[in-house]
């Protein structure tokens, strides 16, 4: 290109720009992150990991927002070349995975692109992105918002599913309210007891489709339109909470529930209190045929419309992480409490500075259910307070105190119990104790050790035909050191020393600084699950090298 | 209160505009899927022709039409065979039968204008061959010309899979035999549609001058599709030199149709595209 075009070019480019600049629509900030994870894994017969062709697998996104006021617009380029290993292959390839433009006042906002949304506790609607999980269901269309009075506020939205680098065929439609009472009725704007009520209705239209029957040359008479709504409330006194949220689904027959005609439903009760130094929580929930995609036939994790709130405790330290609950949005039905308490300082327990109990216990089971028939049918009737088999139950006592100014203890004891029908094949249940010690010692300002041991006694053993790797018994160690304000390296090990197999060491280094964070690791990780709010994704086992960069401006 | 009511009022009319919801009453959760037959290995098919098949959106109060059956007859016999028609009435205002005239239209077809857009660009006469896309959407056209053009890019690709059909009239059933043979690899899913239609039937059609003529000669009209709506799962590996065959009985036709003169045209497809590969037809036997 010569000189004089380019020349030329650049004028036009910067006349055409002149009323946008004059707008002040130039004058904006722009914002972002990068992050870039890699990943080279080696074949290891001994832990099961497979050889990768590609040698480097690679997951890598940039997020750019730009924002001028009260309007903005983003986007988001993604590469998988290829994807890690647990990621789905169908996300191989790169591109603009998310765009938008947006304008959003305080009473007023519109969205148009790719957008997020939740409706309540999301049992209706909940378009999200997890990037750990490979979970993306954006909604691409319109998404707008209205606050007509103080307290008081609409959402409606119309689009179409993420799914990989496609958009799914199911067409998407929902309203939501929320008012809250104490800003709408005047004589109850000062009273203690605050009330927050809502409402969501979602439809999803799909065309219609060819699913054989159980009956020789009949097909399924598929609902095109599967509507569900929600109502909700948000109760506050004081120190007392209550939360709740009942949904209800229309006829959906899809590949979740073998294409069962029963309508869904789903209850979510929180009730929680909290002073100073303790708190309480106790959630229930009941689960029936709630499984809720833009897409009938589709499997895995994608397309869903909406989400099941996870009602265990989220795990952090590793053998209480090795058997996660995945949610089963088909039915369940759980309970858990929760309390934390503060000894007070100079206390026979508190000792000189005080000592944290965290108690936590879950239960989850299956519906009570008498089977009416398979596909094309009602499917089931369910016994709205029995209970059926054991999902999933647990128990975790943490006690964590300061020994001194620079050294924290923490000691938590954890039970376990999993059925292993809810990764979807039959066998016993897994009672598991695990113990955990957890020492942080700071050595001074800039450099922090810490140690954690565990262990974990299972009645699991391993059989070669399952080929479970997180069966029997398990001793970890793990030696951390934070120096020179910007660096970390690691040093961990797990060790299957009875009824198992499997020896997991790890070694990482990482670095920080400002808004960058780089990390290098080398180790043997163990196939399994991962699992964020009860959505988890399969973790398969490798060797090798690991890294990761982010970095935000 | 009075702001109450009013949040309660909207919400009601948006989730009667967003809520929408279809009930199924628990006798018609199944319905007739189509009828199905088991796939064998089969021997091959000695005909290799690639044919086309065009698909004519009709109705009895469309002017234009006339003129389209003439152009589509005209095309049909300068291809010898390579071309297969069939007349569909769908449910648009063009279609409505008059008083003492036979109802053409069929839910079958219906079905089809609307997934392929007919219906809603309204436009009568209109065809598609062997459901051709175009940019976006379908490569619809007003069929009194533009046949042959899109008939010779079928037609002079070699065929990546041969089909052939025969049927037999026996103890009130119609058996269907197809046999399929690629001649290519072909990748993808594929469906196998059979469908009936009838030559010869007498109804009133309005002609491009506006008069009614009420022996108007309705040709190839589609009475039903006999499969699923979208046809049946190919069992096929999709190799080369693979040969399948399938047969599939029918007695669902209605009393009131002449099977003596009635075909049956098998199509098989790309079951993500819709695409169709190869078309064949055969006489009711």
């Amino acid at each position: 290109m010569n000189k004089k075009l380019i020349t030329l070019l650049a004028l036009l480019a910067s006349t055409a720009l002149m009323p946008l600049m004059a707008q002040g629509i130039m004058g904006g900030h722009v914002t972002g992150n990068i992050q870039m994870d890699g990943q080279i894994s080696h074949r290891d017969t001994t832990i099961g990991a497979s050889e990768v062709p590609e040698k480097l697998l690679m997951n890598a996104r940039a997020d750019i927002l730009y924002t001028n006021g009260d309007f903005s617009a983003g986007l988001r380029f993604e590469a998988y070349q290829h994807p890690m290993l647990g990621f789905n292959s169908q996300y191989k390839g790169q591109g603009l995975a998310n765009y938008f433009v947006s304008y959003k006042t305080q009473d007023f906002g519109i969205t148009a692109g790719y957008y997020y949304e939740q409706f309540g506790n999301g049992m209706v609607l909940r378009a999200y992105e997890d990037r750990y999980l490979g979970l993306d269901n954006a909604l691409l269309g319109f998404n707008v918002y209205y606050r007509p009075w103080d307290g008081v506020t609409f959402k409606g939205l119309v689009g179409k599913q993420r799914v990989y680098w496609n958009i799914g065929e199911g067409l998407v439609r929902g309203l939501d309210a929320e008012v809250s009472l104490n800003d709408v009725v005047k004589r109850w704007s000062e009273a203690t007891t605050r009330v927050t009520l809502g409402g969501s209705f979602v439809s999803k239209y799909e065309e219609d489709e060819s699913i054989a029957s159980t009956i020789p040359g009949y097909k399924l008479n598929l609902p095109k339109n599967v509507g569900a709504g929600a109502v909700r409330m948000d109760l506050a006194h004081g120190g007392f909470g209550l939360q709740a949220e009942y949904a209800m689904k229309g006829q959906d027959p899809n590949i979740m529930n073998d294409y069962i005609y029963k309508n869904g439903n789903a209850l979510w009760v929180s009730a929680s209190y909290s002073q100073k130094g303790l708190s309480a929580n106790l959630q229930a929930k009941r689960v029936d045929n709630m499984g809720y995609k833009s897409v009938r036939s589709q499997t895995g994790e994608m397309l869903y419309i909406n989400y099941i709130p996870a009602i265990n405790k989220e795990q952090t330290y590793a053998f209480l992480t090795m058997y996660p609950y995945a949610t089963q949005s088909t039915g369940e039905m759980g309970l858990q409490g929760d309390f934390m308490y503060k000894f007070k300082k100079e206390t026979l327990l508190g000792g000189k500075y005080g000592t944290d109990l965290h108690i936590n216990s879950s239960i989850i089971t299956a519906l009570d259910t008498t089977y009416l028939g398979g596909r094309g049918t009602n499917g089931y009737e369910s016994s709205y307070f029995g209970t059926g088999e054991l999902y999933y139950g647990d128990l975790t006592v943490e006690i964590a105190k300061k020994l001194s100014n620079n050294v924290k203890f923490a000691f938590t004891y954890g039970y376990v119990v999993f059925n292993p029908i809810v990764e979807g094949h039959e066998g016993d249940l897994h009672h598991n104790n695990v113990l955990v010690g957890d020492v942080t010692w700071k050595l001074n300002k800039h450099n922090v050790l810490r140690f954690e041991a565990e262990w974990m006694g299972s009645d699991s053993q391993y059989d070669k035909e399952v080929d479970d790797k997180r069966c029997g018994d398990w001793i970890m160690g793990l030696v951390e050191y934070n120096f020179a304000k910007s660096w970390f390296v690691s040093a961990s090990d797990q060790y299957c020393y009875n009824d198992g197999v499997g020896n997991y060491y790890n070694l990482s280094v990482g670095y920080n600084k400002g808004a960058m964070r780089l990390q290098v690791g080398y180790g043997k990780q163990r196939e399994g699950l991962l699992c964020i709010g009860g959505v988890c994704r399969q973790v398969p086992a490798s060797n090798g090298l690991t890294f990761s960069l982010t970095h935000s401006f | 209160m009075k702001k109450l009511f009013k949040i309660f009022a909207i919400t009601l009319v948006g989730s009667l505009l967003f809520g929408a919801c279809d009930k199924i009453e628990e006798n018609e959760y199944v319905v007739f899927g189509g009828a199905a037959g088991t796939w064998y290995d089969g021997d091959g098919v000695a005909d290799h022709s690639q044919r086309a098949f065009l698909e004519k959106y009709t109705g009895v109060r469309c002017t234009n039409c006339p003129k389209a059956d003439d152009a589509i007859a005209t095309a049909q016999a300068a291809y010898n065979g390579k071309l297969i028609a069939v007349a569909i009435h769908d449910s648009s205002v063009f279609t409505t039968p008059f008083v003492d005239s036979p109802d053409l239209r069929t839910d079958d077809g219906d079905a089809w204008s609307k997934a392929l857009g007919v219906f809603s660009a309204g436009s009568y006469p209109a065809a598609i061959v062997s459901r051709t896309p175009a940019t976006t959407g379908w490569d619809l056209f007003t069929p009194t010309s533009g046949i042959e053009s899109r008939v010779d890019a079928i037609v002079n690709q070699p065929a990546s899979i041969a089909i052939a059909v025969e049927s037999k009239l026996e103890e009130g059933a119609v058996t269907i035999g197809v046999d399929l043979e690629f001649l290519q690899d072909v990748d993808g899913e594929l469906t196998l549609t059979l469908l009936l239609m009838e030559d010869g039937i007498v109804a009133t059609q309005v002609q491009p001058d506006g008069t009614r003529q009420t022996d108007y000669t309705h040709n190839h009209v589609l009475r039903d599709v006999i499969t699923d709506l979208w046809g049946l799962d190919v069992e096929a590996d999709g190799q080369t030199g693979t040969a399948r065959f399938v047969q599939v009985k029918y007695d669902r036709y209605d009393e009131d149709w002449d099977l003596t003169k009635c075909h049956v045209v098998a199509f098989v497809s790309d079951k993500a595209t819709k695409r169709v590969l190869n078309v064949a037809e055969c006489e009711v036997q």
